[in-house]
């Protein structure tokens, strides 16, 4: 059995880490939820986002950087949304077609920064602080607080705007929505938009706190979508808070038996959540 | 209560399709201000064809149709609204994930209407009382007649020129339909010119100024509601005899 | 006959690549395009046919792969020896993960591709850890001496397997079970209803599907000679025979394979190439090129253009021989019972009964919303009944499966034609009784649609698809393909609603011939008219009760009939 600190130390990880699924679920949970578009790449996206983040990293502070990507990106989700509505209606089109997407972001980065891993160097990276036993580096904390954040407001956005309501209405029922004035091509744009740009602060988190490598767009697929489906399609802090649990459960699981069984933690859960609570969906 | 004028709602050879087959196929009518106007038909007639299609919600094929005067049969659905016509569609399509207060605030999404919501959300709670303690809950809670209230309260928090109902009966026990009817009474008192869908004629026939028989796609009778009620097409439509 | 020769006569030419003595790339290169063909071919009888994409083929195919090596490197066994157990493993695990996704509605579509997505990761790491412990297995094993080379032997094995895949495939493809997969593809609840067992067939599929990819996982252990986990449990392997189902055509036995080809081809010769990076955004940008170019796959597009000419309409124009035509009696034959049907909160069905006699066309009518509908789905078995009983011909059927209760020789159509639009028109109604109480073979099954065909005038477009068909012909449709099973009760809703007049007495002419044809008619209409002219008696629904029962003319004059039709002024 690890000692207490070891375990302290374990949750501690485990939230931080379940901090960087829930941002990367966000933006997932959103264009599922609400615009039926399942947009696998949108780890694709987040992965470009760190690796511009990185490579601009000797001249801008990282967080500078996402005043360049974030609007890039929203952009980017546009075009998205527009090609995917477009040619690709449908869930399983929408996965094909953003699983192709996936396939050229990843040869493209593998174009211009091989397939080595990198990591990025920045003044962040040593700042730490040391709180009783644990240790908390700064990158860390900073992911924790974004997530907060960006989850928290977009849930206020989603529970107390017109916006949020036309956009649950609109997921609700589109035609009546529409008969009250809801402009659902507009929202679902703003929409689609939102998603990648929370992917692309999702990319600065990831190039502060891991090494990037083209193959590990995939390592994060299968948890976070897990952290999303426990979570609630189309909510905004439910994949933060399935993130946390599935964050901590693998790493107190690690701490206990050995690394290699934390994925079972995650998928194990949304095996459960899909064939016994099924109502969710 | 009936004012005089040009027509609140004008449509001149509505026709509407599913696929091939037309479901509306060259409907002329006419609703002025402040009037109350039927349209009862049997089942299949294609009166929920009429009311979407008045509404935006399903396309037009060819026709005209205009509020006020301004043509609609060119703009986008979510552009209906705005030219003062709600809607109360059959089977209520509330939002049913949204609290009761949420739907309502949703009726007063356009722009125009948005202004006066807490003012129109106070009437509403003085129209249907039954819904102020309903407001934080969830839509897809309340009971059928409920919903239906709901549905009437979101459609007026358009302040709507134009209510369209699309049998609101349906599916209601008798003693709630007689308060349904009183209510679209009394909201057509206030001056809100409405367009009726019902299959419980006589209800529909008694509160109404106007109205008129659809039958497999086309207008086959129009008139006082009396002296409808007397000519053989209801009877035939409905009882087979 | 010709297909098992064209089969036997491929296995035999492609047998003979090994001992041609070419260098030992191209029994690498073809063993790997084999391969690629088993995978996307035993995928496609599951997700292909019957809609259930899954995501999760890497785990079936890893199952196979973890079994030989394991079995193999610490037991000792002969590699042919372990293959059984390669299939037998992997179709155990779909076996068990069917058996409970299949019983969830909700489990479909894009879910069901999660589910197996998922399986693939809980495999991977179960594996990992208990099986292999990080470092990997190597494979060492004697390779039966039936090739000069190892590899060739290898290639052999991989050939028969890919033959005998895409000869099952084939197979399934034009049998009564294929029929069926394809049915639930387009509409799973009316497959359902005309007889066709969706959970047992799913299962079979699932099974076969993933035996098939533990065998070639079996055989792919030896061929790789070190598997590793994370090579063998990899998305990219699930998502790649996706792309290639899709891309050469789900909707045909062989359009997996000839995506597998393809797409093998490309990967070979980008990755062996300078460019392997390009290789990989290329076969993106074939993936995304060919969901939005060509939706139906490079097979479904080619038979599309050049379409096979379908099989002539048999000479006999035999209109369907009256089987006889009893007068109605006072027989019932279907009885129900105080059933009730509750839909959150709304009762749509509240202890009705109703009792339909052998022979007589029974008039079911009401306002809208009084329960017509939700008393034949109920029936039908399309919605179970909440309490009540429903005895049809001495045999209750409350809690059986819908393909039961059409066994027993009930029949309904849709108010809204629900067609399988992927099927053309001959095709939908050759499906019923290929299901009904007397399965017939296909050929057998075509000749009866035919005639219902001609029946119902439709024989004019039997090779058209649904979608071709205008509101009355797909109406008629319906009732074609309701007649098809020879039902003893049929049930006909709202058949002429949305019919012109002139429709609508071609209608009612062909009701009257089926009831000439033996079967008893429950006919739930809102066109006054036609029922007063059909049906000998009536029961008026309202609020889920049944109100009034008799002769049609007594009854429309009832004073509580004519309530509940024109409502009143003081309720």
């Amino acid at each position: 059995m690890p000692s207490v600190t070891l375990l302290g130390q374990s949750v501690l990880s485990g939230v931080f880490i379940g901090a960087l699924y829930g941002l990367l679920g966000l933006g997932l949970s959103l264009s599922w939820g609400m615009l039926r578009q399942v947009n696998l790449a949108h780890f694709a996206l987040a992965f470009l986002g760190g690796y511009l983040t990185f490579q601009l990293s000797g001249r801008v502070d990282p967080f500078v950087a996402l005043a360049l990507t974030v609007p890039l990106f929203f952009l980017l989700g546009i075009a998205l949304h527009w090609f995917l509505s477009r040619y690709a209606p449908g869930m399983l089109n929408t996965l094909l077609v953003t699983f192709g997407l996936t396939y050229i972001i990843e040869a493209g980065i593998q174009r211009v920064w091989t397939a080595d891993f990198m990591r990025m160097e920045s003044h962040y990276t040593d700042i730490r602080w040391k709180i009783g036993a644990f240790y908390i580096p700064f990158t860390e904390l900073v992911t924790l607080l974004l997530a907060m954040l960006l989850c928290g407001a977009m849930w206020a956005l989603i529970r107390f705007t017109d916006f949020g309501r036309a956009a649950r209405a609109m997921t609700e029922d589109a035609a009546m929505a529409a008969a009250f004035g809801v402009n659902e091509k507009r929202l679902g744009y703003v929409i689609s938009g939102l998603a990648a740009a929370f992917a692309a602060v999702a990319g600065v988190c990831l190039a502060l706190t891991h090494t990037l490598a083209p193959v590990q767009i995939y390592a994060w697929m299968g948890v976070v979508f897990a952290a999303v489906m426990i979570g609630g399609l189309g909510s905004a802090v439910g994949p933060l808070l399935a993130g946390f649990l599935i964050g901590i459960s693998e790493a107190v699981t690690m701490a206990v038996t050995a690394p290699t069984w934390a994925p079972l933690v995650s998928f194990s859960l949304l095996i459960a959540i899909i064939l016994f609570r099924p109502a969710r969906f | 209560m009936h004012i005089s004028g040009p027509p609140v709602l004008e449509a001149r050879e509505l026709r509407v399709s599913y696929g091939a087959a037309p479901a509306i196929d060259g409907v002329n009518l006419v609703v002025n201000p402040g009037s109350l106007v039927v349209v009862v038909g049997p089942n299949g007639a294609g009166k929920t064809t009429l009311i979407n299609a008045i509404s935006g919600v399903h396309p037009l094929q060819s026709g005209k149709l205009s509020m006020d005067g301004t043509s609609l049969a060119t703009l986008a659905p979510h552009r209906y609204c705005d030219h003062g016509i709600a809607l109360v569609p059959e089977g209520r399509r509330l939002f049913t994930g949204l609290t009761v207060r949420e739907n309502l605030e949703l009726g007063a999404y356009r722009a125009a209407a948005r202004k006066g919501r807490a003012q129109s959300l106070r009437e509403m709670c003085t129209l249907f009382p039954a819904l102020e303690a309903k407001l934080d809950a969830p839509a897809g809670t309340l009971s059928g007649g409920q919903q239906q209230m709901v549905a009437i309260a979101r459609a007026l928090m358009a302040q709507p020129k134009l209510l369209l109902l699309d049998e609101p009966s349906l599916g209601l026990a008798p003693a709630i339909v007689l308060e349904l009817f009183r209510i679209i009474r009394e909201v057509n008192a206030r001056g809100v010119a409405v367009l009726l869908v019902e299959q419980n004629v006589v209800a529909a026939l008694e509160i109404a100024h106007r109205a008129y028989v659809l039958e497999e796609g086309r207008i086959v009778a129009e008139g006082e509601p009396r002296e409808l009620m007397s000519q053989p097409h209801i009877q035939k439509a409905y009882l087979g005899h | 006959m010709r297909a098992a020769a064209g089969f036997i006569g491929f296995a035999a030419a492609m047998a003979l690549v090994p001992f041609l003595g070419l260098p030992a790339f191209y029994e690498t290169f073809l063993y790997l395009l084999l391969h690629a063909v088993v995978l996307a071919t035993s995928w496609n009888i599951l997700s292909g046919y019957s809609g259930y994409f899954s995501f999760g083929h890497g785990a079936f195919f890893g199952t196979g792969v973890y079994t030989t090596a394991a079995l193999v490197a610490q037991y000792n066994w002969h590699f042919l020896a372990t293959l059984p157990l390669a299939a037998a493993g992997a179709a155990l695990l779909g076996l068990v993960l069917g058996a409970v996704a299949f019983r969830v509605r909700a489990a479909r579509g894009d879910l069901f591709a999660l589910l197996t997505l998922a399986i693939t990761f809980v495999l991977a790491t179960i594996m990992l850890n208990k099986v292999d412990g990080g470092p990997g297995i190597q494979v060492m094993t004697d390779i039966p001496k039936i090739a000069p080379t190892a590899a060739g032997a290898l290639y052999l094995l991989v050939l028969f397997m890919a033959v005998g895949t895409v000869w099952i495939a084939h197979a399934v493809f034009y049998s009564r079970f294929g029929t069926g997969l394809f049915a639930i593809h387009d509409d799973e609840d009316v497959a359902e209803v005309l007889g066709v067992p969706t959970y047992r067939f799913k299962l079979a599929a699932f099974c076969l599907s993933c035996a098939l990819a533990g065998l070639a996982g079996g055989i792919h252990a030896v061929f790789v000679s070190y598997v590793t986990v994370a090579e063998t449990f990899s998305i990219a392997l699930a998502v790649n025979v996706v792309l290639m189902a899709a891309l050469g055509g789900t909707r045909h036995w062989l359009g997996p394979a000839i995506g597998a080809v393809a797409i093998t081809s490309l990967l070979y010769a980008f990755t062996a190439g300078q460019a392997p990076v390009l290789g990989r955004a290329v076969v993106g940008a074939i993936l995304i090129a060919v969901i939005v170019l060509m939706p139906m796959g490079i097979l479904g597009m080619v038979l599309k253009r050049f379409p096979r000419r379908p099989a002539p309409r048999p000479r006999s124009r035999t209109q369907p021989e009256p089987v006889r035509a009893p007068s109605p009696g006072s027989e019932p034959i279907l009885v129900a019972r105080n059933v009730s049907k509750a839909f959150k909160g709304v009762q749509a069905l509240s202890e009705t009964s109703i009792e339909v006699r052998r022979g007589e066309i029974l008039g079911l009518v009401g306002p809208n919303g009084s329960g017509k509908s939700t008393f034949i789905n109920v029936v039908s078995g399309h919605y179970p009944a909440d309490s009540g009983s429903l005895v049809f011909e001495g045999e209750e059927l409350v809690g059986r499966p819908a393909h039961r209760i059409a066994r027993a020789g009930i029949a309904r159509t849709y108010q809204i034609p629900r067609p399988f639009n992927h099927l053309t028109v001959l095709q939908n109604v050759a499906l019923p009784p290929m299901f009904g109480q007397v399965v017939m073979p296909r050929a057998a099954a075509e000749g009866e649609a035919w005639r219902w065909l001609e029946f119902t005038h439709l024989a004019d477009k039997a090779h058209r698809y649904p979608a071709e068909l205008n509101l009355h012909q797909r109406k008629f449709l319906e009732l074609a393909r309701a007649l098809a099973s020879r039902p003893k009760l049929l049930f006909l809703d709202e058949v002429l609603s949305g019919l012109t007049p002139g429709e609508m007495d071609e209608a009612i002419r062909l009701v009257r011939a089926i009831r000439e044809q033996g079967a008893t008619i429950v006919f739930v209409e809102h066109v006054m008219r036609a029922v007063m002219e059909l049906t000998d008696r009536v029961v008026v629904l309202t609020y889920g009760k049944a109100i009034a029962a008799g002769a049609p003319r007594d009854v429309m004059r009832d004073p509580q009939v004519v309530d509940a039709y024109l409502g009143t002024a003081r309720a």
